[in-house]
């Protein structure tokens, strides 16, 4: 049996607006899945630290002589003035970031092997530390561990 | 045709949003660090155990608070159960201040788990 199309209903007169009504739906849905489909999500990256090498390690003991090593240790302290930070390698006061990425990349082409330490002070936000981080990374040091305080736990 | 075309898509709608929603709440949102050297995160094998640091310095292991000084015990039940190689990611906000990030790095040492990742930006993008 042939069976009647919406569109002829009404004998020969077709019927516009019942027949737009079910596209329209299916477009609208379709626009709603590709809208939610479309990802507004920024993608997030991840950064591993080297826990396995340095900051896993033990305690430091004040009297015990550490062993002698071809290089010395790059300690980056990050303070924190209340608005800005302020930075110092090896205890000499550097102005900025760039400033010490500079610094990083010069020590870094005559020691490439010397394990850089970041000390932050407690109240400097994450941000600044992770950007540290990076620049020391960017710098060309393999090494890059942060400084904890078993205090702090 | 159409009814059924369109039921489908319903059902495709429904299963989106509700995958995301699930999605969403393990995903605490979060202004985190930005970082020049990221990379992208393609392990997925790797058991994750995935804590957030509020910007005012509050805790959020899976989708509850927790305390500093739970954290070591969470880390070494969670090893015992997940198996050594599992990894701890800090999902910080960049202004979360570095002494509250300070107990996890040291509650990882403490329970022996040495993959330790920031999830980072690439880019200033909010």
């Amino acid at each position: 049996m042939k069976r009647t199309s919406p569109l002829v209903r009404r004998g020969s007169e077709i019927d516009i607006d019942s027949a737009m009504t079910p596209m329209i739906d299916v477009v609208f849905l379709l626009l709603v899945f590709f809208v939610w489909t479309a990802s507004f999500q920024i993608v997030e990256q991840i950064l591993p630290s080297e826990m396995s090498t340095l900051v896993g390690s033990a305690p430091i003991d004040p009297q015990e002589q550490p062993e002698p090593k071809d290089y010395e240790d790059v300690v980056v302290r990050i303070g924190w003035n209340g608005q800005s930070p302020t930075w110092r390698i090896n205890e000499s006061s550097l102005a900025s970031l760039a400033a010490v990425q500079r610094q990083l990349e010069t020590i870094s082409r005559i020691q490439e092997e010397a394990p850089v330490i970041l000390h932050p002070d407690p109240i400097v936000p994450l941000g600044v530390v992770i950007e540290a981080y990076d620049a020391a990374k960017a710098s060309g040091f393999t090494l890059v561990s942060f400084a904890v305080n078993p205090q702090g736990q | 045709m159409t009814p059924m075309i369109d039921v489908v898509f319903l059902l495709i709608i429904f299963f989106l949003v509700s995958s995301h929603l699930a999605r969403q709440e393990s995903q605490l949102e979060l202004a985190l660090p930005i970082a020049l050297t990221g990379q992208d995160d393609i392990d997925t094998e790797t058991p994750r155990l995935t804590i957030n640091v509020k910007p005012d310095g509050s805790l959020w292991l899976a989708g509850r608070p927790v305390a500093k000084g739970q954290l070591k015990q969470r880390f070494v039940d969670a090893r015992a159960k997940e198996g050594d190689n599992i990894e701890v990611r800090i999902r910080g906000s960049r202004s979360a201040p570095y002494s509250t990030v300070e107990p996890i790095m040291l509650a990882c040492t403490g329970a022996k788990i040495w993959n330790v990742t920031y999830a980072v930006y690439r880019e200033e993008s909010r």
